[in-house]
């Protein structure tokens, strides 16, 4: 069989290898998971940050980075051993990693590398109030990607499924940071804004399951999240009347205190506060007397002989 | 109302109390008040995803669905309460409804002297109980507490089911603190509402022996000459003058 032969009658055969079912992993990532989905616990590495040596095969192949090798985002190491940590990082991430290194102390270079795919979210997540917090303030508890997607490796969907971004996970995401009382203190954050949502029209609909009821994002942005003192806030003064009317065509100015994270004012406060004594007078006549002439009734009915009259 | 009724001679079986009108009314108000009280009442415990109010809210079809029987419901209810008034006024300007002492649902000084008396005769101080007119005071109670309710939770709730068209008449001095307690006085004066109706509508007109299961008023309108003696004597001496004078003599 002369080689043209073979290669007209084998070649057609090699495009059936496309209809293959995919094996749904890299072959280099097989070769990391095969170690690293047994390895248990953690190490200090380098710079003393520890690094949790563990990746769940199965997770990591429902998540949406299932067909990515390890080498995309760990771009130090290459496809071959770690010993020989030192492949060509472009320029753009190097410089990246090293803003944000006081993040990711342990691979601050894979930390940047989401920006590969993902550059346009990135730069926004950079220009705002959680960005800087991490490149100019330099405060390791300020949030980039992870904090709010969870590990790269398990990423799934921010639509439905069990993604911490999702409208149902959402707003309990947000709150491990702003409904924790030290941070709140420590950036002087608004209070009290994860109660307020939760007993706001919005965050009950939202419990019960509404499937147009706004999640944090829909009014505070999600990647170019920023300060309400910031004018290009979605939530800064007059920005809020397109914010509301995104769902609320025609929102107005009076409109848009319905919703808002502060503490009711004295005039609820007070309100709710006779209306719950009112509440309470009511119940205590209706029940004292509901109860008083039913024992009279039995008391009579017992006790006294019916009259004719 | 009676006068055909006192023509005749003798006493009637039974009197007219509630016209097919009033009964309609009354209908429209209890029905919409159930659904009201049932879709309403998953939102204002709405704390968990996967808990109780959750599956409430899902039995009325969702949280979607549900709002919209809520407002529907609503709706329904304030222009049933509208009718209502407006019917009141057509009945006393055509003359067809005068105010009496006797036979008013307003409140008076009387009403008081009642609860009073009552409470001495429960407790075992007085021998008789009270004797009534048209309306007793329960039936007053019940009859005002409708008005409380559409005014404080009807208009509320008209204001937070149609914000955006309510805006606009707020006052700009009150929109600070007004949509907080619109929402405080929807959620805590239904919760009294509902309550009330649960103690004290259902044991005066279904638990109270001399009526259980129901009063049947409600669907025939007429009461028995019987039962308005028993009940309503101050109204019965004023529909039988005649009768009620030999009944007292003999």
């Amino acid at each position: 069989m002369s080689r043209k032969t073979f290669a007209v009658a084998v070649a057609p055969l090699l495009l059936l290898l496309f209809l293959l079912p995919s094996p749904g992993l890299a072959q280099e990532s097989a070769n990391c998971l095969y170690c690293h989905n047994a390895m248990k616990g953690t190490i200090k590495v380098q710079g003393g940050a520890m690094v949790n040596l563990n990746v769940d095969a199965e997770k990591f192949k429902a998540s949406v980075h299932a067909m990515l090798p390890c080498t995309e985002c760990h771009l130090k190491f290459s496809d071959d051993t770690h010993a020989s940590a030192g492949s060509a990082v472009p320029s753009d991430i190097l410089s990246l990693s090293s803003k944000i290194s006081i993040k990711y102390s342990s691979d601050p270079v894979a930390g940047a590398a989401c920006t590969k795919c993902h550059e346009e979210e990135y730069q926004k997540v950079l220009s705002s109030v959680h960005g800087k917090n991490v490149i100019e303030k330099k405060q390791t508890d300020g949030a980039l990607c992870v904090d709010c997607h969870g590990s790269p490796h398990y990423i799934t969907k921010a639509k439905g499924g069990k993604s911490p971004v999702s409208r149902k996970y959402q707003a309990e995401t947000c709150g491990k940071c702003h409904g924790n009382q030290e941070l709140v203190e420590k950036y002087k954050l608004e209070e009290n804004v994860m109660d307020s949502f939760s007993e706001s029209f919005h965050g009950r609909k939202l419990l019960l399951g509404h499937t147009r009821a706004p999640v944090c994002a829909s009014c505070h942005n999600a990647h170019d999240i920023r300060s309400k003192s910031d004018p290009l806030s979605p939530v800064f003064g007059k920005n809020k009347l397109e914010t509301c009317g995104k769902c609320h065509k025609g929102a107005n100015e009076k409109f848009i205190p319905a919703i808002t994270h502060k503490r009711p004012g004295p005039i609820p406060h007070y309100g709710e506060k006779l209306l719950i004594l009112l509440t309470m007078g009511v119940f205590a006549f209706i029940v004292i007397h509901v109860l008083l002439e039913a024992f009279a009734d039995i008391r009579d009915a017992v006790f006294r002989k019916k009259e004719g009259k | 109302m009676n006068d055909t009724a006192m023509a005749t001679a003798g006493i009637p079986k039974e009197i007219e109390r509630f016209n097919i009108i009033f009964r309609i009314q009354h209908v429209l108000m209890f029905s919409t008040f159930l659904i009201l009280s049932f879709t309403g009442w998953g939102l204002k415990y709405a704390h968990d995803p996967e808990g109780l109010s959750s599956i409430w809210i899902r039995i009325w079809g969702g949280p979607d669905t549900a709002g919209l029987i809520h407002r529907i419901a609503g709706v329904t209810m304030l222009i049933d309460f509208i009718w209502h008034v407006i019917y009141l006024i057509y009945l006393f300007a055509t003359k067809q409804m005068t105010i009496d002492a006797k036979t008013t649902v307003i409140p008076l000084p009387k009403d008081v002297f009642d609860v009073i008396k009552n409470f001495m005769y429960f407790f075992g101080l007085s021998k008789e109980k009270a004797q009534f007119g048209k309306y007793s005071y329960a039936q007053k109670f019940d009859y005002w507490a409708v008005f409380w309710g559409m005014f404080i939770i009807g208009f509320s709730g008209y204001a937070l089911a149609f914000p955006m068209q309510v805006s606009y008449i707020i006052p700009s001095f009150a929109t600070g603190w007004i949509w907080e307690l619109l929402g405080i006085m929807h959620s805590d004066e239904a919760l009294l509402a509902i309550v009330f109706i649960l103690f004290w509508h259902f044991y005066n007109e279904h638990l109270k022996p001399e009526v259980f299961p129901m009063s049947w008023i409600w669907i025939t309108g007429k009461i028995s000459t019987e039962q308005l003696k028993h009940h309503h004597p101050l109204e019965y001496e004023l529909l039988f003058p005649e009768e009620a004078k030999q009944e007292k003599k003999g």
